[in-house]
Parts: C-alpha cells; structure tokens; sequence
C-alpha cells in the first residue's frame, strides 16, 4: 500500500468518527426542533418558516452534507470488508456515491425554491 | 480439506504463521458458513448491528430528502403528504426509525470514546449497558411524544 493511500484512509477513519459526532448533535437538534409536537414537524407554515430562516438552512445543508458522507463513507468501509470483486466495489459505491451528489443537490434546491417562492408572495 | 504446506514454502517464520497461511488459503467458504462462524457476542452483535443500522439510514435519508420535495411543489401536496404520515402505520414507522437512528447514535458515540480514550476499550461492555439503557428510556420518551403528543397546543 502506497503512503498517500494509507494516509487518505487514516483521514478517511478520523472524519467518519468527526462527522458522526457532529452527526449527534445534528440530529438531537432536529428531533428537538421538529419532533417535539406533530405540528412542529408536520405542518406546512412551520416547515416553510425554518426552511426560510438562515440559521436552520445553514443547519439543514449542513446536516444534508454531512449526513450523505458519513453513508456513502460507511457504505464503502462495509463493502471493503468483504471478498469482492474491485468492479463490483468501485461500481456500487460509484452508484451510491453519484445518488448521493444528485440528493444533495435536490436537498439544496428545495430550500432554495422555498426560500426563493417565499419571498416572491 | 486443509492442505499440507511447509513452511518454508510460504515464508513463514514460525509454526503458528504457517498455521494462519494455511487458514488464508483454504476456499472461499459459503455465507452460512461464515455466519455460523460468527462469534456472537454483545460486542460483536453491535458490530453487526451497527453496520445494518448504518446502510438502512442511508437508505432512508434518500427517502426523507425525496419526501420534503414535496414542499415545492406547495401546501396542498405537502399537506396530503403529512395526512398520510400521520397515520397509527406511519407513527409506528417513525418509532421504529427512531430506534433506529438512537442505536446508532449511541453505538457510534461508544466507538468513539473507546478508540479516542486511554480505558474505553477495557469498558466497551459496561458503556454498552450503558446505552441500552439510555436507548431504551429514551424509546419510551419518544412513543410518549409520538403516540401521545403531550405538547400540542
């Protein structure tokens, strides 16, 4: 194994515990903003109203980010643990990887589309 | 069958090297196989657990995104939507979710602190009581809050 691999895997194994940390954070706070009643989580003026607010965006995106790579990161490591075929690995984890991009970019626009409707009323 | 090798053939140093050889060598067993194989502990049953957990959430963070695109389209598809997830089947759904998301949670806060401090590895099985326990009161909290919903105003 080449240095530059290795390295890359020691960072690779030191975000994937950083960003399920934060992860934790991420996600307590969102059971605590939208969970905490049905209608905070379930009702349209609310939902609109964070996804508006620049704080909440910010933590939405973040989240959205973080929560895409800590999966796919995670997925490849379960994959790279078994006797596959390299195509098969590389392939998979390309479908996953190229899934996530594009959900990312669907999460972004949504909030941009809210925000961008919101304003035009 | 195991194949006898030297040892010296497979550059081994020592018995018990030509030994792990010997093992690495042997065909690559059925998936039966190596699930019985499996040492089922509550350590390693976390492993495990963990790893399921993991790709299920994935899977659902693609569904969750998919679900909010939902707000662009406005507030009479939003809306159809939310009826639907408020049913008791989708409720319950999103109790399992959420046990779910705490085991892995809570499992992945343990790894951390037992690679990241001096004794944790020497207390994985006591943190791991540990969050059995925070888990399975914090599901009694949640089944309150969604079956309940003791804070509506």
């Amino acid at each position: 194994m080449s240095n530059a691999r290795s390295k890359w895997s020691t960072y690779a194994w030191y975000w994937q515990r950083i960003s399920g940390v934060l992860l934790v954070v991420f996600t307590l706070g969102h059971y605590l903003t939208v969970h905490w009643t049905e209608a905070a989580g379930h009702s349209f003026q609310s939902s609109v109203q964070r996804l508006t607010n620049p704080m909440f965006q910010f933590w939405y995106l973040g989240f959205l980010v973080l929560g895409f790579y800590h999966g796919v990161q995670g997925f490849y490591n379960i994959l790279r643990d078994y006797k596959i075929p390299r195509w098969l690995l590389w392939g998979a984890v390309g479908i996953v990887a190229g899934a996530a991009v594009y959900f990312v970019y669907l999460g972004f626009d949504t909030v941009v589309s809210v925000h961008t409707w919101k304003h035009m009323r | 069958m195991v194949q006898r090798v030297s040892s010296q053939r497979l550059g081994a140093q020592s018995g018990i090297e030509a030994m792990v050889y010997e093992q690495a060598r042997q065909p690559v067993q059925s998936w039966w196989k190596t699930l019985r194989r499996y040492r089922w502990h509550a350590g390693s049953v976390a492993w495990i657990l963990h790893r399921i957990t993991g790709i299920a959430l994935l899977g659902y963070l693609f569904v969750h995104v998919w679900a909010l695109r939902s707000l662009v389209k406005g507030e009479a598809a939003f809306q159809a939507e939310m009826t639907l997830f408020t049913t008791p089947l989708f409720k319950f759904a999103e109790w399992l979710l959420f046990a779910v998301v705490l085991f892995h949670a809570l499992n992945g806060v343990r790894i951390v602190v037992v690679d990241f401090t001096a004794r944790g590895a020497h207390r994985h099985k006591m943190l791991l009581r540990l969050i059995y326990g925070v888990g399975i009161a914090a599901m009694v909290l949640m089944g309150i809050l969604i079956f309940l919903d003791p804070f509506a105003v």
